[in-house]
């Protein structure tokens, strides 16, 4: 039987919201005040090209709401097969950071680009190239930002007093709605808000620094408790047998066919290759200080993904020994805390998931108010706006996708982690080849940039679209054949054809398009895109001068 | 103007494809391995017993997925410790630019 909750069990967890809360905040002033000097835009949306190696691995391990909330919940209910989902880590560390980072870290110097529109419409001279980007990262990571938020107010409300709501939320609200989520969301919403408005890109880092320490800290403490709590590893899996079937200890997984070995190859491809084209991921390839920076990076991020990602398999494993058959798999990692440490310890270890979403959310909200701001508003309207007027389009920006996002993410989506996993899959589908053919292959052109981008992304959503609806209403029933018994058993589901993930197929119709596409248009200036490929002598033109940007001409010349 | 390619961009390339190799070899092992001694499949029905477990995980959990991890793990530190290069990424151009689309100008 449950015991009623008591002050003393209710606080130090809120005590420990609020004392990660307050750091940062003042990790927002400080960077704030370190970067008054120097390029109002670069310091703000790139911290000024000076992230060293720690910062980049622990801002670039995947950690997010979806890592406490949505990967415990599938771990609990599919058993260890969801190793197996998480495999491709072992890898991910030297394709993410290795692959592309040392050439669009080069790329983005000489042509000075600080967003990965830039990035693009830099690398092939095409505006229309950027714009088509900005619109579909802000589209991307707005959907992705909604999943973020709500598992940020999830965490709040589950650390939250059960009374508290009651004096903070109006009667009428609390009988629509859930009165405790909505306050969690309030308190979760006006931190992150307020400290990424304020301290932009180096108090993102910084707490996301800040949060990942916390985080492994977390899981550390949560490992010994589970595998005592459950009596050892075997003894955990052969509850978890006990309470589903033998697939708990197998693949394709528990109950259901969740991780077909399709689909184990497709989420090799969806971490460790998609990986490499969130934007995400590429901003912090267009910041790190230099190579050796960049390296060390690489090995700091396979020792956290080590620490932080085999422990947790093992813990939410245990959970099932501990936690037998949970009503709602989703909330196992705070029901599983509250259930084994100390409400001291449940605090800290509280503000681990808390923290993963912060430092994800402050992150994406940068990158969409810098589309707004830089690719947007100073691109096409106001080039020669001032440096203080594109501060404040920039606080305004952060603010107002902050607040739009609150607004969406008052009704919350149904399991969390596979809202993440499309967003991932079309971003990837969208802007990793592009990439990839921008970096290496010279003969690649605007138009198969374009090409590529708007093809994965179509067949992305196109396999989305057939999922969510299923074939029978799309009178594909005899065409397709029906995969709804693979995957997850909820949510927004995609169709998985011939038992691969859309990320698969999104990024070989993008790569194929990407390269038909440079072939069949006329070749790009050789002039332009030797001054990128080829070594230059010293005193040779950079890339970044105005004549490379006839859409600005023509804006400042009107 | 130099057709010798930027040598930034020669290391790059070559670590990409030994990157790349090396993520065929951890998805090929994994996956092939897995499949083979984890997997429920027709005709290979999988027991309790079957469950085999090393340190308390199923045996082809140990193999076909903490194993290749280590491999993995000190692959990693050696290519990123010993053999990617340390190139010079250039001089970073954003202030220029900046400065020029500000003033509406152009500079050398």
């Amino acid at each position: 039987m449950n015991k009623a909750p008591s002050l003393s069990t209710e606080l130090p967890p809120v005590i420990a919201l609020v004392l990660f809360t307050v750091v940062s905040l003042g990790l927002g002033v400080v960077a704030n005040m370190a970067q008054r000097k120097g390029s109002f835009l670069e310091k703000y949306f790139l911290g000024g090209r000076s992230l060293g190696a720690f910062a980049v691995a622990l801002t670039a391990a995947v950690m997010s709401g979806g890592t406490f909330v949505g990967f415990p919940s599938l771990v609990y209910s599919y058993g260890w097969v969801v190793g197996l989902w998480i495999g491709s880590y072992m890898i991910a560390p030297l394709t993410v950071l290795g692959a592309l980072g040392k050439r669009i870290g080069h790329i983005s110097r000489k042509t000075g680009a600080i967003t990965l529109p830039d990035l693009f419409r830099e690398r092939f001279g095409s505006p229309t190239l950027g714009l088509l980007t900005s619109l579909l990262v802000m589209g991307f990571l707005s959907t992705n930002l909604v999943a973020q938020f709500t598992a940020g107010a999830r965490i709040m409300k589950f650390v939250l007093p059960s009374g508290a709501s009651n004096w903070v939320i109006r009667d009428e609200i609390i009988a629509t709605a859930d009165s405790g989520y909505l306050l969690g969301l309030l308190i979760f919403a006006v931190t992150v808000i307020a400290y990424t408005t304020y301290g932009g890109f180096l108090a993102a880092i910084w707490t996301d620094v800040f949060q990942s320490i916390i985080m492994a800290i977390g899981v550390m403490l949560l490992f010994p408790l589970a595998m005592a709590a459950c009596g050892g590893l075997a003894n955990a899996t052969t509850s978890g047998v006990a309470q589903t079937d033998v697939g708990f200890a197998f693949g394709p997984g528990a109950e259901r066919a969740f991780h077909p070995i399709g689909l184990a190859f497709s989420f090799f491809v969806m971490w460790a290759i998609t990986g490499m084209g969130q934007p995400s991921t590429l901003v912090r390839l267009m910041a790190f200080r230099d190579s050796r920076t960049l390296r060390y990076s690489i090995i700091y991020l396979t020792i956290y993904n080590a620490i932080i990602y085999i422990p947790l398999i093992f813990i939410f494993v245990a959970a099932r020994g501990i936690l037998p058959n949970l009503a709602s798999p989703d909330d196992v990692m705070p029901s599983l805390v509250k259930t084994l440490a100390n409400p001291w310890v449940a605090g800290l270890i509280l503000a681990a998931p808390y923290g993963a979403v912060l430092s994800t959310v402050s992150g994406w909200l940068l990158i969409i108010s810098s589309g707004l701001v830089h690719d947007l508003y100073q691109r096409f309207l106001r080039p020669t706006a001032s440096e203080r007027e594109v501060a404040w389009a920039s606080y305004a920006a952060t603010v107002a996708v902050g607040l739009v996002v609150t607004a969406l993410a008052v009704r919350p989506p149904a399991y969390l982690q596979l809202i993440v996993v499309f967003s991932s899959s079309g971003m990837a589908a969208a802007f990793l080849v592009p990439a990839i053919l921008g970096c290496f292959w010279r003969r690649t052109t605007a138009a198969g940039a374009i090409a590529a981008m708007a093809t994965g992304t179509a067949v992305t959503l196109a396999l989305y679209v057939v999922g969510s609806l299923g074939t029978a209403a799309l009178g594909l029933d005899g065409i397709l054949a029906d995969t709804s018994m693979i995957g997850p058993a909820k949510g927004m589901r995609p169709y998985y054809l011939l038992g691969l993930d859309p990320c698969v197929w999104g990024l070989t119709a993008s790569l194929a398009a990407g390269v038909v596409g440079s072939l069949v248009t006329a070749p790009p200036d050789p002039a332009r895109v030797a001054l990128l490929f080829d070594a230059q002598p010293p005193g040779a033109p950079a890339p970044a001068t105005l004549e490379l940007h006839p859409e600005l001409r023509k804006t400042i010349e009107a | 103007m130099s057709h010798e390619p930027d040598p930034v961009l020669t290391n790059s390339r070559r670590e990409a494809v030994i990157i790349g190799l090396a993520w065929l070899a951890a998805t090929a092992y994994t996956c092939i391995y897995s499949y083979l001694y984890g997997y429920i499949r027709p005709g290979r029905p999988l027991t309790v017993a079957d469950i085999r477990p090393v340190l308390g995980m199923p045996s082809w959990v140990f193999w076909g997925i903490m194993a290749p991890w280590a491999a993995c793990s000190l692959f990693t530190f050696w290519f990123a410790g010993f053999y990617m290069a340390d190139d010079d990424l250039g001089k970073d151009h954003t202030p220029e630019l900046e400065r020029d689309i500000r003033e509406g100008g152009l500079h050398e």
